[in-house]
């Protein structure tokens, strides 16, 4: 699978890996197995800027580095898309909320006291 | 003239603002059936919107004909109105124009704001979520124990690693039929217009309640398709158990939370629902609630076109 977003995906989660800047050749040596042109990383590595996940710095060929770490990307994903936030919350689906400690403990004695 | 018609619309819309609403919030039956209760809610929000304008629109049209086409048809060829126009005619025409554009205004708004926000989450799941044990679903690597859909022509259903850790396989099948319950009866277009027109009156608590109503309602249903997708023994047990793990582990607590009043009511209203299940409403007020739920969208709507009285 060689589709945007699955290219996005993989560059990012290589360059979270490295940690390290890396120039856009060292990428594609890097993803020799898929065989891509330069331009191609390119354009994986300029949509990832647009979105904020990448930046590059002004050494000659630029290299190229992940904006934050792996767990900092989820972590702010979940603070996010799980915040309360006035539309946020019609945008997605959540199967329950969490509840507080007081709560929780009445839902397990619920669960509990139904005598099975 | 239409003064009884504009009275009468008044009546409804002022009906259909506060009494109806909080009569259908407190009564018991919904929870019996919640699909019905959904489609009364719908009513109650469409007829609303169409009485509150129509009711201004009736009055102001009032001196150019006997009925709302007409009289609309007429000023709309700027034929000269039959009976003296005062100040509050054009008042109330300009307040029916204004409510209306701001009633679909920020319907339109909402749906907007809605989907790029989904697009965003989208873009930030799919760079980190790996294929799930289902071919819909997909595991985000977090501790905490979260399960949600997002919605859309892509929808995206996704398990975190830690709820995965925290169930075991029934209960996990459960949230999934629960979420995919939510995905199929595309439940987000039930809330839209309660999610656009809390925000589009702020000042009416009515709003508030009502959508937090239907919230809850839309909950229940997923829960009651859900039930109908899992076999095993007890399936009930199993999503009150996967609904009660989710809800309180400490994990949960990492993420931002909603640790509310009324949402942990509405948790504790859906476990005692499956663990102690209320009877399913009889047929016969099964129709009469969706009769109701008719007649309801029939009254404004024969006001607005029938000659008047």
């Amino acid at each position: 699978m060689n589709t945007l977003g699955e290219l996005e995906r993989s560059v990012l989660e290589h360059l979270w890996a490295v940690g390290t800047p890396v120039t856009a050749t060292r990428l594609r040596d890097e993803f020799a197995d898929r065989a891509l042109a330069l331009t191609t990383v390119h354009t994986v590595l300029t949509r990832l800027e647009q979105k904020g996940f990448v930046a590059h710095d002004e050494s000659r060929p630029r290299r190229f580095r992940a904006v934050g770490t792996r767990e900092e990307h989820v972590a702010g994903l979940m603070h996010e898309v799980l915040g309360q936030a006035g539309d946020r919350q019609a945008a997605l689906a959540r199967f329950v909320g969490s509840v507080n400690d007081d709560e929780a403990r009445l839902l397990r004695e619920l669960l509990a006291g139904d005598g099975r | 003239m239409l003064p009884a018609t504009a009275a009468a619309l008044a009546v409804l819309a002022a009906a259909l603002a506060w009494p109806v609403p909080s009569l259908l919030r407190s009564a018991r039956w919904p929870g019996r059936d919640p699909l019905v209760a959904l489609v009364c809610w719908q009513a109650i929000g469409l007829a609303g919107g169409l009485s509150i304008i129509g009711a201004l629109l009736v009055h102001g049209l009032a001196p150019w004909g006997h009925s709302l086409p007409e009289a609309w048809w007429s000023w709309v060829r700027g034929e000269a109105a039959g009976g003296p126009v005062r100040g509050d005619h054009w008042v109330t025409m300009t307040l029916a124009a204004v409510l209306a554009l701001e009633l679909v205004g920020v319907l339109a708004l909402s749906w907007y704001r809605t989907a790029r926000t989904r697009r965003r989450h989208r873009q930030l799941l799919e760079l980190v979520v790996a294929p799930g044990g289902a071919p819909d679903t997909r595991l985000l690597e977090h501790p905490a124990p979260v399960a949600f859909c997002i919605p859309g022509a892509r929808p995206l259903l996704v398990l975190s690693s830690g709820m995965v850790a925290e169930l075991d396989e029934a209960e996990l099948a459960a949230v999934v039929a629960h979420e995919r319950a939510h995905l199929r009866e595309h439940h987000h277009l039930y809330l839209l217009p309660f999610v656009a027109w809390e925000a589009a009156l702020p000042v009416l608590p009515a709003a508030g309640r009502a959508h937090a109503a239907v919230r809850e309602l839309v909950e229940m249903r997923a829960d009651d398709v859900a039930l109908h997708d899992l076999d095993g023994a007890d399936p009930r047990r199993t999503l009150a158990q996967a609904i009660v793990a989710a809800a309180g582990r400490p994990g949960a607590a990492v993420i931002p939370g909603s640790a509310l009043g009324v949402t942990g009511g509405a948790v504790r209203a859906r476990v005692v629902r499956l663990l102690e299940p209320p009877a399913p409403l009889p047929p016969a007020a099964r129709t009469g609630a969706l009769l109701a739920a008719v007649l309801l969208l029939l009254l404004p709507t024969a006001l607005l076109l029938l000659p008047a009285l």
